[in-house]
């Protein structure tokens, strides 16, 4: 048993890993596709292509339009139909560049052998460009540029990149299965980031209910043998994922409110992300495919899957591959059942970060009344953030902002252990959220004043 | 894609429920209650079934019929304090009391603050104290009715230890065989019959996380050291340690009384606090207070500090600096 977690607070929520067994199958490409150009934290992309031109796999159809922004690449070989508003899954309108399939072709110069690359290129300027133009993002959930984050001030220092193999949601497997089937590449991957970081210590953090993965991937780090890397066991408890919660529960540090985790000279990746890298640096192959997991509470083991997928493919094209949605659904989720956002519009397509279509049924699902608080402090003692969530709730329902800022709502990760746990079923993370919205405004109003 | 749920995240929720974790302490009742049923017979079993019943009564009535707002009845709550109720009362009450002590405990302690959650006062230990205050002969009438087993020794009146220490003096239960107390104690309030009953439902109550154990573990220890120090001071006149732990309502209150969500501190160490106030002022009434026993209203004046303690501890909060 690893005594490596993080201390304050979290959660036990049933792990309802059924599609740990399934291997990845890759998905077929769909006639038509329509990629976003929002997928990514930042900036929208700006759509470079118009309708009637041909595009190859890999061809860039996106722009990034700042300095917190990536590229976007074709997922699939066709014309392009059309470039306009279409809406996500939540039922917003963003660009989206629509491709009718025609065969499979690739940009010249993307390595598809399955060979595996070892060396580890010298040159950091060029590796981050790569990173850059491949348009590599956090697969982690925040889809954060990776070049971004990889390249900090040079007024800080990173000490410890944690490649994020926690997969701390119920439900999702597609970390764990890219652990077990391409460890190799995934810390050839962390070795490259390590690299651009100046070759500093590399801590690979994966929970101890994914023991295969923990072999696997020790295997591949024993076998590549690069210097300064090691697998590190975690004791279960939601949400160590979280970016703050992964840097406290390895290196015991805490990341101040609002601050980077660089500040403490920690840097956190996915280790999807680390495949993406090996894929942009040694493959020359941008960041167009990604892997998701299809499953849900009653859906049964033998109808689950975790897909490899393109960029740009209706959620209702997939439903239909994996054999349709089940009766059961009374919710489609995309992500995991604690912070994973619902859909609106099976119509929607996946982004580089989508990690799941999770069916979850009317019992585990549908929201109970709303009682009245019994002063329980299950919330406070779940809360990862050391938050008061019922104060936070008081005080907003009272309309209080200085209370709000206080409480420190604005610090709130919006992980759900809050809501989850509270026994009178108070829509707690709604409000809190709010609440957020209202103080993150105050704060930037009174910078922006010069305060 | 009709008929779909949307609603932002967590998708998913814990199990327990207001409900569920009412009837865990019910459940943790239920030893005390089988031994008090079975010593005490018919009587016992009468004021059990009025006081949960006239409290879900009560509770549904008011939030259906006298509350502004829609508000939520839950009726496990209202039953475990009826049922709470009536095990701080002897088992020869009459009926009609439980109903006034009902009455004060929902329509007064609890439903007049607001209902669920907002009361300052614990509502049964309430109640309680205003049947003691109003009907000190019907609240003090420690006669044993005929229970089912055991019981037989009709109408032995007399009083509890606490009362008799109060009258004879702490020599007159120097012989007194304390762990034989602990296992079964009759004449006090139905409750108080088993220390034993009692800690096995609260073992279990700590086993399903329902509460914690620091409340009752500071009343339990302030109530040894205070009574301790004491008891070396001078023997004749002030009772020991383990005497006072066994005695009287100290494990009913501290474990189950004192440790009500609504009415104590919501941190760790402001239960702490509350503990340790609370074992003192019973200790304080004990020995020189008029009333022989002082844990109801030690509770209730703990139960004001409430807010106070809810100001001065809050938790430690992520990325303000290690302390």
């Amino acid at each position: 048993m690893s005594k490596y977690t993080f201390p304050i607070g979290g959660i036990h929520p049933n792990d309802a890993k059924f599609s740990k067994g399934c291997a990845i199958e890759v998905l077929p490409i769909p006639p038509v596709v329509y990629v976003s150009m929002a997928q990514h934290l930042g900036a929208p992309a700006v759509p470079c292509v118009a309708a009637g031109d041909k595009v190859k796999v890999g061809t860039v159809i996106g722009e990034p339009a700042g300095f917190i922004s990536a590229y976007i690449h074709s997922p699939v070989s066709g014309t392009v139909k059309s470039v306009g508003p279409r809406k996500d899954l939540a039922g917003n309108n963003v660009t989206h560049v629509e491709i009718t399939v025609e065969g499979d072709e690739w940009e010249d110069g993307i390595d598809l052998t399955p060979d595996i690359v070892k060396e580890i290129p010298s040159d950091r300027a060029a590796v981050l460009d790569k990173i850059k133009k491949c348009g590599v993002v956090g697969l982690g959930g925040a889809t954060f540029p990776a070049h971004v984050k990889l390249n900090p001030s040079p007024d800080t220092k990173a000490d410890c990149i944690l490649i994020n193999g926690a997969e701390c949601e119920p439900y999702l497997t597609s970390d764990h299965r890219i652990m077990i089937e391409r460890p190799e590449e995934i810390v050839i991957g962390a070795a490259i980031m390590q690299m651009v970081l100046g070759g500093c210590r590399c801590v690979i953090a994966i929970e101890d209910n994914k023991p295969e993965a923990i072999a696997s991937m020790k295997g591949a780090v024993a076998k590549l043998g690069y210097r300064n890397m090691e697998v590190l066991t975690l004791k279960k408890k939601y949400p160590q994922g979280g970016e703050k919660q992964l840097i406290d529960a390895v290196l015991r540090r805490q990341v101040g409110s609002g601050a980077l985790p660089i500040s403490v000279g920690a840097v956190v990746q996915n280790v999807a992300t680390a495949l993406a890298v090996y894929e942009a640096v040694q493959k020359n192959r941008p960041l167009i495919t990604n892997t998701m997991t299809i499953t849900g509470d009653k859906l049964p083991v033998s109808e689950q899957h975790n897909y490899l997928f393109r960029i740009g493919v209706p959620f209702s094209f997939i439903a239909e591959q994996a054999g349709g949605v089940p009766e059961y659904a009374a919710k489609i989720v995309s992500g995991g059942p604690m912070m994973g956002k619902a859909i609106a519009n099976m119509d929607a397509t996946t982004v580089k970060g989508t990690s799941s279509l999770l069916y979850l049924s009317k019992e585990s699902t549908k929201r109970k009344e709303e009682g009245l608080c019994i002063r329980c402090a299950r919330c406070a003692e779940s809360c990862p953030m050391g938050l008061e969530p019922f104060l936070i709730n008081r005080v907003y329902k009272a309309g209080d902002l200085a209370g709000m800022e206080k409480a420190s709502a604005q610090d709130c990760i919006e992980c759900g252990c809050c809501q989850y746990s509270c026994p009178a079923n108070i829509p707690l993370v709604d409000n809190i959220r709010m609440a957020k919205g209202q103080v993150m405004a105050e704060i930037k109003k009174r910078r922006s004043n010069g305060k | 894609m009709e008929n779909k749920l949307v609603s932002p995240n967590p998708h998913v929720h814990a199990k327990s429920s207001t409900s569920s974790l009412m009837w865990d302490v019910i459940i943790a009742l239920a030893p005390a209650m089988v031994v008090s049923i079975l010593w005490y017979g018919w009587s016992a079993l009468m004021l059990l079934a009025l006081g949960a019943g006239f409290c879900v009564l009560l509770e549904w009535t008011i939030t259906k019929w006298m509350m502004r707002k829609p508000s939520v009845a839950c009726l496990p709550a209202a039953a475990l304090t009826g049922l709470l109720l009536a095990l701080n009362m002897p088992p020869s009450t009459p009926w009609w009391t439980v109903l006034i002590g009902a009455i004060v405990a929902i329509g007064v302690a609890k439903m007049s603050f607001g209902g669920m959650g907002q009361n300052v006062f614990n509502p049964a230990i309430t109640g309680r104290v205003f049947l003691l205050v109003s009907f000190p002969q019907q609240l003090t009438n420690w006669e044993i009715p005929r229970g089912f087993i055991g019981g037989g020794l009709d109408a032995v009146s007399g009083s509890t230890l606490l009362s008799q220490v109060k009258l004879e003096g702490a020599g007159s239960v120097a012989d007194l065989d304390i762990f034989r107390t602990f296992l079964l104690n009759p004449g006090g309030s139905m409750g108080e019959i088993s220390g034993l009953a009692l800690l096995i439902g609260f073992v279990y109550l700590l086993c399903r996380k329902v509460v914690k154990p620091w409340i009752p573990l500071s009343i339990f220890l302030t109530v040894a050291l205070v009574s301790g120090i004491f008891h070396l001071c001078n023997p004749e006149a002030y009772t020991g340690p383990l005497f006072n732990l066994v005695a009287g309502g100290l494990i009913l209150g501290a474990c189950f009384m004192a440790t009500d969500y609504v009415t104590s501190p919501m941190s760790d160490w402001g239960g702490v606090v509350f503990g340790v106030g609370l074992g003192f002022i019973v200790m304080m009434i004990r020995y020189f207070g008029s009333y022989p026993e002082g844990v109801s209203f030690a509770i209730l004046l703990m139960n004001m500090t409430v807010p106070l303690i809810d100001r001065a501890f809050h938790r430690k909060k992520y990325g303000y600096g290690r302390a």
